[in-house]
């Protein structure tokens, strides 16, 4: 199922898993490469990621309401005040979701057609409002509290995506939590505004596999 | 097995090196990726670690602190291994001084070690939004939190290691806190952001055991959350005191005393004359015990029975006196019908010592020749034709209802020391607080 095409910079074998992911970072030379019914086009170049001591890896797989996934990318954003990582999950049934992994903290987001969201406040935002940190925000039957709005950058990103993750793209990215570990993302750009859904998670009920061997510290016992 | 994925050949470095551009000296970042702000622990200065290039963002001189627990320290706090990365030393605005560790395990993320005034509290970031129990009150999961701290103000007033944000010295943030044993529940605020965490009350044993941090004695008034020393013990202890007296008295009423013995029926006459009744011999076992007397008059009926007891030692002569009434009283007025007193009386006579004794009774029956209309038809309850009778019993025994007592007050002090240490505690740890309910409040 998967589609195995040479990288048009570096000549490399690039996979495609997912019709749904047109785009990719080439492992060896880093092009942002992006496929096509005309084949793979080059569309630029990502940074290298710099280092970090994330348990999360590409190819890590794992379970989220008894389905399995694979980590299949990554985009790694940064904000004047710090940096995080959003791994891309794709479950076997071809779906895909996010993993944002932030401050030591998961979160398991789905994208949401933002057509849906009826939220006044949110729809005030994305037509370009400032979010305000402690506003409540009324979701479907959900009670969500702002928690956080800033401007964030894309630094790097690495393997499968589902849109061109270029080096120094900005957006306007507001989190919401809600009580009993509900999240949302809001995010805006010049041109559109995505939005996800989902919940904190624990990394154990990922019931991990392939968690990245870190030097000096021991895998953690829900990964054996 | 082989695992069906990649696995990298070699486990990732866990630590990334730089060098300080202040002071030259090798600054190791133990949370790369993660971290913003390292500050360098030769020089203090902070360096900015989001770029390749590390930029220095403040120069800074001061000493560093000879830290209870040196940055790379690793310690195992319930069931975790963690290694402390980053220390700041935060107050309201230079008073109240407290200082904030930051923990970093690359599986677990992180956690905070605060130290306030020599109690150590484990703390981690929230991810659900607590809900409001009442205008005072926080529920989070399960638990509720009482207010505690309102409108306080944090400030960073120094900064060693690294952080997952940019640490400022002299940053501040929005602060507010809700209490319950055990747990405190902080609520920080900036313009960007707010967020919660719940810091757990550290035992100073749990501490030591991690970290080799000797616990500080007296932390005095205490800590918001600190748990009363008291409570689980007192807890503990009426339960055993419970158990205690109910055996006690259960041992008391089966092994404490004889049973009543009658000791003899004598007929009360009808003129009111004095009479006397000798009982004997009684045998007295017990070094020494107390006697313990009962005259029943069952058909005593407006009217008292006077008893004198003697109790005599047939060798010494020695006479232990006791002196009994029995009354009782009935009628009806415009309340309705009423009776007070019985029929019967109880008297105890204590430490007598071991021998062979006579009870000598003297007693006396009287008719009440108030107005009441029972009397008035006749005899009464003293009518010769039908001669009343007081019957006299007997019991010895080492049981007092006193040595009950006082094993009850033996229970019961250490439990009221700890009861009164307990409010004392509770009191003192709700002082500080300023939504406290207590007196010295009102008095302002």
């Amino acid at each position: 199922m998967s589609l195995h095409l040479p990288c048009p910079n570096c000549g490399a074998d690039v996979v495609f898993r997912s019709p749904a992911l047109p785009n990719r970072v080439c492992d060896y030379c880093r092009s942002m490469l992006v496929r096509s019914d005309a084949g793979v086009a080059r569309v630029g170049e990502v940074a290298a990621l710099p280092f970090d001591v994330s348990p999360v890896q590409i190819g890590m797989h794992g379970r989220v309401e008894d389905k399995g996934f694979e980590v299949i990318g990554r985009v790694r954003w940064a904000w004047t005040d710090g940096a995080w990582n959003e791994w891309l999950l794709l479950f076997e049934d071809g779906t895909n979701a996010w993993l944002g992994e932030a401050m030591g903290q998961f979160m398991l987001l789905w994208e949401r057609p933002f057509a849906q969201v009826r939220t006044r406040t949110l729809r005030e935002i994305a037509d370009g409002n400032e979010a305000i940190p402690g506003a409540e925000v009324q979701l479907d039957n959900e009670k969500l509290v702002i928690a956080d709005a800033r401007e964030v950058i894309c630094v790097a990103a690495e393997g499968e995506l589902p849109f061109t993750a270029g080096t120094g793209w900005k957006l306007y990215s507001v989190d919401l939590r809600g009580r009993h570990g509900e999240c949302a993302t809001l995010q805006r750009d010049d041109q559109e505004v995505t939005f996800y859904q989902g919940r904190y998670v624990t990394l154990p009920e990922l019931a991990p596999r392939g968690l990245r061997a870190i030097e000096g510290w021991a895998l953690p016992s829900y990964a054996a | 097995m082989q695992p069906d994925f990649a696995l990298q050949a070699e486990p990732a470095p866990a630590a990334r090196a730089l060098t300080c551009p202040s002071c030259g000296g090798g600054v190791e970042l133990r949370a790369a990726g993660y971290t913003v702000h390292v500050a360098c622990q030769y020089c203090g200065s902070i360096l900015d670690v989001t770029d390749p290039q590390v930029k220095l963002v403040t120069a800074y001189n001061q000493q560093s602190a000879e830290l209870e627990i040196p940055l790379g320290t690793r310690g195992t706090l319930r069931g975790v291994e963690w290694e402390a990365i980053g220390y700041l030393q935060r107050s309201e605005n230079g008073a109240y001084g407290w200082e904030e560790y930051l923990l970093f395990n690359p599986y677990h993320g992180y956690r905070w070690l605060v130290k306030v005034r020599g109690g150590w509290s484990l703390g981690e970031a929230l991810t659900v939004t607590p809900d409001w129990l009442s205008y005072d009150q926080l529920g989070v999961g399960e638990e509720a939190f009482d207010h505690f701290f309102a409108d306080g103000e944090a400030r960073v007033d120094y900064v060693l290691g690294e952080f997952y944000w940019r640490v400022a010295l002299g940053e501040r943030v929005a602060t507010a806190d809700w209490v319950r044993a055990g747990a405190m529940l902080s609520r920080e605020a900036n313009g960007h952001e707010v967020s919660w965490t719940r810091n757990a009350w550290l035992p100073p044993k749990e501490l030591q055991k991690a970290f080799g941090i000797q616990p500080e004695a007296g932390i005095w008034p205490p800590l918001p959350h600190q748990p009363s020393p008291w409570g689980g013990w007192i807890k503990t202890g009426l339960k055993l005191g419970a158990v205690a007296f109910a055996f006690l008295l259960l041992f008391a009423i089966f092994f404490g005393g004889s049973q009543w013995s009658a000791a003899g029926s004598f007929a009360i006459t009808a003129d009111g004359r004095e009479q006397t009744a000798t009982l004997g011999p009684i045998t007295l076992p017990r070094r020494y015990q107390s006697v313990h007397l009962r005259a029943e008059v069952p058909r005593l009926e407006n009217g008292w029975v006077d008893l004198d007891y003697s109790l005599v030692d047939r060798r010494t002569q020695q006479v232990y006196e006791a002196y009994g009434a029995a009354e009782r009283y009935s009628g009806s007025d415009s309340d309705g019908p009423w009776s007070e007193g019985s029929g019967s009386a109880e008297v105890s006579i204590a430490s007598v010592p071991a021998g062979i004794y006579d009870l000598v009774v003297e007693y006396k029956g009287n008719r009440w020749t108030g107005t009441g209309s029972y009397s008035a038809d006749g005899a009464g309850w003293l009518d010769p034709a039908n001669v009343p009778e007081v019957k006299v019993e007997m019991r010895q025994g080492v049981l007092y209802a006193s040595n009950l007592l006082i094993a009850l007050f033996l229970i019961a002090i250490p439990l009221l020391f700890a009861l009164v240490r307990h409010i004392a505690f509770e009191t003192a740890r709700k002082s500080e607080s300023d939504f406290a309910t207590s007196a010295e409040d009102d008095d302002e």
